[in-house]
């Protein structure tokens, strides 16, 4: 195996990165959601966005959804799927933090898990950043093969 | 013109993105039946939720505990971390720190089922832990959880039995 284009273009390189780092983020809180299922079902119930009857449902259903956007991302199989399914769940997020913090909730953010902190507006200056690695992603993308022949 | 040039990089993006929310549920939901700590798909109450935060966690006298202890009707639950645990704790006890008290709920019904009582304590009048950890088991529907308040000071200096160790 060689190494080739590297580390040259900037942006393919950029996207590998961004691509690796969106991975470690969407394994951190997925795990730590899928250990604590009832705690996330509170954090989501705190939003005041959803009905009951699917707060248990996304509660289950979420976490695993990240951990595997977080293997596709790493492997690098169905990574533009991936990547605008990453870039929706960031604008659902932002978008669930926005309406909340201009209600002036003061709940737990939920993103990692039940020990993460409250909400505030550096949880959705963070939520954009990754939305915005996540669009990075999928229009620039090349491929682990880009860079091993 | 637009549109034939997207649709066929759209097309395959979306059937990628399908793909995984499907798998992932498919996951999610199987994962949720197999696993102890597994909870109801459609079970969410928040009326639920709100009787359990508001309801008051009953105490338990030192007395009272440790009449029981003598009876081995109830299983004392150390809140504290590990460390502490390790340090001292009264003989029986399960450490269980609040983060991790989920994953005991399983276990913990089995023994509710058997007709234990199950008593939380930590160190100190103010220590939180012990509340915590029976809010959480609460929470997962464990029954006849108390709180023995200032638990471990006050078992100590009654000269009760203690263990050290890690189990």
């Amino acid at each position: 195996m060689k190494l080739r284009n590297f580390p040259r273009p900037f942006i393919p390189l950029f996207a590998l990165i961004c691509r690796l780092t969106l991975a470690i983020i969407f394994f951190y809180a997925g795990v730590e959601k899928i250990l604590h299922p009832q705690e996330f079902a509170v954090a989501i119930y705190n939003y005041q966005l959803l009905p009951d009857c699917v707060i248990n449902l996304l509660a289950i259903f979420l976490p695993w959804l990240e951990v595997l956007i977080a293997a596709s991302l790493v492997i690098g199989i169905n990574t533009r799927g991936v990547s605008l399914l990453s870039a929706l769940l960031f604008l659902i997020f932002a978008t669930a933090l926005t309406i909340n913090l201009v209600r002036g909730l003061d709940i737990s953010c939920g993103c990692f898990g039940a020990s993460s902190g409250n909400i505030s507006w550096f949880y959705l200056a963070r939520d954009l950043s990754l939305f915005c690695m996540s669009v990075f992603v999928l229009i620039y993308d090349r491929g682990w093969r880009y860079f091993f022949a | 013109m637009t549109q034939n040039n997207l649709s066929p990089k759209l097309y395959p993006t979306f059937r990628e993105g399908s793909i995984i929310l499907a798998v992932a549920l498919f996951i999610a939901v199987v994962f949720n039946l197999i696993r102890p700590a597994g909870i109801n798909m459609f079970g969410f109450s928040s009326a639920a939720l709100i009787k359990e935060q508001q309801a008051k966690i009953p105490e338990i006298s030192l007395w009272e505990a440790y009449s029981l202890y003598l009876k081995n009707k109830v299983i004392f639950i150390d809140a504290r971390d590990p460390l502490s645990f390790a340090y001292g704790h009264i003989t029986g006890a399960i450490n269980i720190y609040p983060d991790d008290a989920a994953f005991y709920s399983a276990k913990l019904r089995i023994k509710a089922d058997q007709g234990f009582i199950f008593i939380t304590y930590c160190d100190g009048p103010q220590c939180p832990l012990s509340k915590e950890t029976a809010h959480v088991l609460l929470l997962r529907g464990i029954p006849n959880v108390k709180i023995l308040v200032n638990g471990w000071i006050l078992w100590l200096k009654a000269g009760y039995p203690i263990a050290k160790g890690k189990k």
